[in-house]
């Protein structure tokens, strides 16, 4: 039985008169402990899938049913209750709240759930020793680099020990040498806590690090092959 | 609620000039609303306590000033054979200006020995002895002392009057602190008075079971006759009467109350509308994390709510505290209106300066929780 399980989702926007098909009855099985990495040219809808998967947008027909709860049909209330307990979401821009420090940005998804004040403690203090920024939980946002802060906001997606954390271009923002510190993040929190990620990306060799790598093309899923991906790595590198 | 604490209040340091703005706007309205109220409460204090109920004044037919009412002293006599009358207090009143004015000065000059069963006064400092015994002595009430710098053992002066102050004293009532108690006959005897045997008012006091109207009336009747027709009336409704200009100008404040209430409200609602739209995406990412719209509602409320309140605080205290310490009170033709401190001015101030910071969020928060997420994802 699948993770996430994704039937006959399609979505359609409107933009003036043309109208916009990002995603066309897609099927999508993604199973515990799946590292998905979810590539394509820009408007084929990686993101828009991604926000469906995380029940910030809502489709026009099909369903997501992630560990046995049918998103789709989740109220707004519920699918923010939902999101607290079962998901994390790791943004291009951080989006981290810039008058909290590390800490409390960290603290920020765990406040939602009934944990006591020393269980939430103990957690954030593990999610910044998995990111390795320990040392900056006093720190604000605008101390840190670009790094560090998407770290942090890694740190935010993982602990409150989600079934599924996505990821929308982590890497989108960085620098080189950044960049490939997250995805060796990305790779070391899959393969050491089993976490399922589901991570959009432009970067061909960002998607490397994904044990599945899927291409989104004229609102159609397509997995790479062993061959494609083996091509794809040459290119890359 | 408590767990999100930091953010709220750390979001309302976010733009410190904005928030200490919108506090001093709100401290400085909620400062004049106390400040209008606290004429209220005074005037009601003045017209609705026992002793305004309970003792009817009589006073010269169709005069206001009490310059102008001159009453023969002997009408006290005639009052007391009155069924249900008790007592009969003759008084003279001086005043050194008949036209509303914020500082006063009020002499009464009455008996002392009916001064003193009649009014519940504590001497704070020297002794009723002197004043007893004294013709040109006075007593001084506590605010009239404070505002004018008067203590005991001084000799006080105005206009053509001088006394030697022989205590100073407090009362239940705050108007009453607002009076310079003295000898009827001093005043009636003063220079220029040409006042002997003649008062401007008599204060009667009743007994347990009279209906004070129908005493009222049957005043009245029986001095129709005399050489001077009376108007009697309650206390609280002559001191009503004689402040009825007053009256027009607190309802009128009353108004100015109210529009500084409607100003918090608006200035506390932009600045939170601004708040929530400077922050769209901040509040699309919580939504991302999983907290709820109706949290994301509750938090605008508490900013906008602790906007308000503590700018109302700070109006409320600091109105407080001038109240208290200034001793201020308004007056008109010899009826003074005391400004005080009070617990329930304290209550109102803080329940409505909370109320307004509740209601001034509704609107940004509504928006704020109606924030579509990936839409505000989005923006830059």
């Amino acid at each position: 039985m699948a993770l996430v399980e994704i039937r006959n989702l399609s979505k359609q926007f409107s933009k003036g008169d043309e109208v916009i098909r990002p995603l066309r009855e897609v099927d999508l099985d993604i199973h515990e402990g799946d590292f998905v990495s979810l590539m394509g040219p820009s408007g084929t809808g990686k993101s828009t899938l991604l926000n469906l998967i995380s029940g910030i947008d809502k489709p026009d027909q099909g369903t997501v049913t992630v560990d046995d709860v049918e998103v789709t049909s989740l109220s707004r209330s519920q699918l923010a209750d939902w999101r607290a307990a079962n998901l994390g979401y790791i943004f291009q821009t951080h989006n981290l709240i810039p008058v909290l420090t590390t800490y409390e940005n960290v603290e920020l998804p765990i406040l939602l759930l009934p944990l006591a004040k020393r269980e939430r403690q103990q957690r954030v203090e593990l999610a910044l020793e998995a990111v390795g920024l320990s040392d900056r939980a006093d720190h604000y946002p605008r101390q840190l680099s670009g790094g560090q802060e998407q770290r942090v906001g890694i740190a935010r997606a993982i602990v409150a020990h989600p079934k599924v954390v996505v990821a929308d271009e982590p890497t989108g923002s960085l620098d080189n040498k950044t960049s490939e510190q997250v995805q060796v993040l990305l790779q070391r929190l899959n393969q050491e806590l089993n976490i399922t990620m589901i991570m959009v990306t432009h970067d061909s060799e960002a998607a490397q690090i994904a044990t599945r790598q899927l291409q989104l093309d004229e609102g159609k899923i397509r997995e790479l092959s062993s061959d494609e991906r083996a091509t794809a790595q040459q290119v890359s590198t | 609620m408590f767990r999100f604490a930091p953010y709220v209040f750390k979001g309302l340091w976010r733009h410190r000039a904005r928030t200490m703005l919108t506090v001093s706007g709100a401290a400085v309205a909620i400062f004049v609303f106390c400040f209008v109220v606290s004429i209220q409460e005074g005037l009601d204090r003045l017209t609705s306590n026992e002793d305004a109920q309970r003792t009817l004044i009589v006073f010269q037919e169709n005069r206001f000033c009490p310059t102008s009412s001159r009453l023969p002293e002997d009408y006290a006599r005639q009052i007391e054979d009155i069924p249900g009358v008790k007592d009969v207090m003759p008084v003279q009143v001086w005043t050194n200006n008949c036209r509303a004015s914020l500082d006063i000065i009020v002499f009464n000059g009455s008996p002392p020995e009916k001064l003193r069963n009649a009014r519940d006064l504590t001497l704070v400092s020297g002794d009723w002895g002197e004043f007893e015994s004294q013709r040109d002595s006075a007593i001084v009430g506590r605010k009239v002392a404070a505002r004018r710098g008067i203590s005991q053992g001084e000799s006080f002066s105005i206009g053509d009057i001088t006394v030697q102050v022989a205590g100073v004293f407090s009362s239940p009532i705050p108007s009453e602190e607002n009076l310079i108690h003295t000898n009827l006959e001093f005043l009636q005897y003063r220079r220029g008075a040409d006042a002997a045997g003649v008062v401007t008012q008599h204060e009667v006091h009743l007994t347990a079971d009279a209906d004070p109207d129908v005493v009222a009336t049957a005043i009245d009747e029986k001095l129709k006759s005399g050489p001077v027709a009376t108007t009697t009336r309650r206390k609280g409704a002559f001191q009503a009467s004689t402040l009825s200009d007053l009256l027009d100008l607190i309802e009128f404040a009353h108004w100015l109350g109210y529009a500084c209430v409607g100003l918090v409200l608006s200035l506390v609602a932009t600045t939170t509308l601004m708040s929530v739209q400077d922050r769209i995406k901040e509040h699309a990412v919580l939504q991302t994390l999983g907290v709820r719209p109706a949290r994301i509602f509750r938090l605008v409320i508490a900013e906008s709510g602790l906007l308000c309140l503590f700018g109302g605080l700070m109006g409320t205290s600091l109105a407080l505290a001038i109240l208290g310490w200034g001793s201020l009170a308004v007056g008109a033709e010899g009826v003074t209106i005391a400004f005080r401190p009070s617990l329930q001015l304290a209550l109102m101030g803080t329940i409505v300066s909370a109320s307004v910071g509740l209601l001034a969020g509704l609107v940004p928060a509504t928006q704020a929780a109606r924030t579509q997420i990936v839409n505000a994802l989005s923006q830059p």
